[in-house]
């Protein structure tokens, strides 16, 4: 089911998105920044679930670490980290994939967890955190936090806001872009080679002697950290951070986006998460409280008629020459 | 001794009410291997025939058995529409459950609106014993937890019905083997399960604001209930109910309800993580 255009399509909604800015105005411009952070968001998803096969219900966890750390951070709120962009961006990244690591760790290890264990243990870690965020006064509680500043490069005395909604859609572009690559390159190596036997066959790819938890663990944290750039981002578009992002809203808008997309390409999520985010956008207004209802039975009826997604038959990229099977593989035959 | 008393009584009810909630959950899980997301819509649709049927002034055990069937009908229609075509993959049941989920909420928001509604008990003096005073009607729903409880064990233990369903499970294709139609084993026990959770709903309606996410709030602790308690046979509820239920309310006396969620889902997690069998699963290993 590859299709011929693939790349072609895939080289054509990047240079659409680049050249958008010749287009569109200022609003639009934001908006458009706010549906790739949301895109940025569902490949991390896409990747964990699409590559591991692992379905994480509460993927919404690192986002909203991200976003919290990036909050705290440009405020000065947490002591001894300077109160600039860059770092907040960094703790951004680090900080939830660490604890997508390290949970993953716990989780896999030994007689491991899979399959819906992992989905509602996931699940259920989104609102643990959601419940500590709304109890934490001194990350705002249940307000969240307010007024988180623009993205500020500083060199000596020279310094750039990306208050221009311009400017921070390029950010975002850059943003999305890159990790979109680096998701890409990892599917595309041997890593990725390895997570897919294990997502088919984690017994098999035990015996060949691959530490499965370990890599599983590592997708998990890869997974997390775009999760919290994502979230970074989206702390500094919206300016506020609130516990309801680390929640079960959330998490599971984000498996929506992606199941309908297709989770085993990530530029299909990406647009899954754009293209489901724009028609609620323009349809809740006229659909009203049908659109949640149209939602519901689209995402079952994609569920169950067609389990890759929509798009993603039209955006698998061919696997790189070293990767690719010639021929089947023959069954192995007892003699 | 009256605080300590009253708290046991907390304790037992929530854990009854879990009780309640999940042994439709354990059966679709444990018989279908089917994880059913939609469990906290089949409880919320309950607790609405109980809204819808209150204006004719029905007797209430009659609502109660409408709400079983209807709902029992509901799952037959979902069981037909979408389940039966994915119970081959097993995470799609998920996802597919959670939608389905979606959509029955957003129907119950069109048709009644977001709000809450109102449902009376049909009965409400408290009653006095040992020196405290309770309320009747949440006796009369842990004293129904308990009747729902032993009649499905009765159903599943002791009926014909119930043999081959567990034979089902055991071993699926050697029951169809045997002249078994697993097909209409799937419909019935789908059905069933559906239509345990639309009772709960309609017997906790009167005890709750009945509005359009009252199911949520289950979810979660019903999900690791089951967990906690194992899959592997219905007696599994009683355990994670138990475990979960009491310890929640212990540490929601000491402490706060919301950190008391925090501390035992928490545990839940570790509990899963070590004991994957879950409590009554441990000893065949």
């Amino acid at each position: 089911m590859k299709s011929k255009y693939s790349r072609l399509f895939t080289i054509l909604f990047w240079a659409a998105l680049a050249a958008a800015p010749l287009f569109l105005g200022d609003w639009n411009l934001g908006l458009l920044s706010q549906l790739m952070i949301y895109g940025v968001f569902a490949m991390s998803l896409a990747f964990i679930w699409g590559q591991g096969g692992l379905l994480c219900f509460g993927q919404s966890l690192f986002f909203g670490i991200g976003a919290y750390a990036m909050a705290l951070t440009t405020k000065g709120m947490i002591p001894g980290v300077p109160a600039i962009t860059l770092a907040g961006l960094v703790l951004a990244i680090i900080l939830p994939s660490l604890v997508a690591g390290i949970l993953g760790l716990a989780l896999f290890k030994g007689r491991g967890l899979y399959g819906a264990y992992f989905g509602i243990v996931t699940l259920s870690a989104a609102v643990i955190a959601e419940r500590l965020a709304i109890n934490w006064s001194y990350i705002g509680g249940f307000n969240g936090i307010l007024d988180v500043p623009p993205l500020r490069l500083e060199w000596n005395s020279w310094h750039i806001e990306f208050y221009d909604p311009l400017l921070f859609f390029l950010v975002v572009l850059v943003a999305a872009f890159s990790a979109f690559l680096v998701l890409l390159k990892l599917e595309r190596s041997a890593f990725g080679t390895v997570l897919r036997g294990i997502r088919d066959n984690e017994t098999r790819a035990a015996f060949l002697g691959f530490e499965t938890a370990e890599y599983k663990a590592v997708a998990f944290a890869i997974s997390g950290a775009i999760a919290g750039l994502a979230g970074a981002l989206f702390a500094v578009q919206f300016a506020f951070v609130s516990p309801a992002i680390l929640g079960f809203a959330l998490a599971t808008e984000v498996l929506i986006w992606v199941a309908i997309g297709g989770k085993t390409v990530l530029l299909a999520a990406f647009i899954g998460a754009l293209a489901v985010k724009s028609v609620e956008n323009v349809l809740s207004d006229t659909l009203g409280q049908y659109w949640l209802l149209a939602l519901g039975l689209l995402f079952v009826t994609a569920v169950v008629v067609l389990p890759r997604g929509l798009l993603a038959p039209f955006l698998n990229l061919p696997l790189p020459p070293a990767l690719r099977q010639s021929k089947p593989l023959k069954k192995p035959t007892t003699t | 001794m009256e605080m300590t008393l009253l708290i046991g009584l907390d304790a037992a009810s929530y854990i009854l009410t879990l009780l309640l909630v999940c042994i439709g959950l354990v059966i679709i899980f444990g018989m279908m291997n089917v994880i059913n997301l939609a469990h906290g819509e089949f409880f919320l649709l309950g607790a609405y025939t109980v809204v819808l049927l209150q204006q004719y002034a029905l007797p209430f055990a009659v609502i109660l058995f409408i709400a079983f069937v209807f709902v029992a009908l509901i799952g037959l229609i979902i069981e037909e529409i979408v389940i039966r075509r994915i119970y081959h993959r097993f995470l799609d049941t998920i996802l597919a459950t959670w939608g389905i989920s979606l959509a029955l909420k957003q129907l119950v928001i069109v048709l009644f609106g977001p709000g809450s509604q109102q449902t009376m008990a049909p009965f409400a003096e408290p009653i006095v014993m040992f020196g405290i005073t309770y309320s009747s009607y949440r006796l009369f729903v842990m004293s129904m937890a308990i009747v729902i409880t032993a009649t499905t064990f009765l159903i599943l233990f002791r009926t014909r019905w119930g043999l081959t369903a567990r034979g089902v499970i055991a071993n699926r294709q050697m029951a169809s083997c045997l002249g078994v139609n697993t097909r209409r084993i799937d419909r019935v026990t789908f059905a069933f399960g559906s239509g345990l959770a639309g009772l709960a709903g309609a017997i906790m309606a009167p005890l709750m604001s009945v509005d359009p996410q009252m199911g949520v709030g289950f979810l979660v602790p019903a999900f690791l209930s089951i967990l906690v308690g194992g899959i592997a046979s219905p007696l599994g509820a009683i355990w994670g109910a138990s475990i979960i239920g009491g310890s929640n309310s212990v540490v929601a006396a000491i402490w706060t309800p919301v950190i008391a969620q925090i501390v035992v889902f928490s545990l839940a997690i570790v509990v899963i993580r070590l004991m994957p069998d879950g409590f009554a699963g441990r000893k065949k290993r």
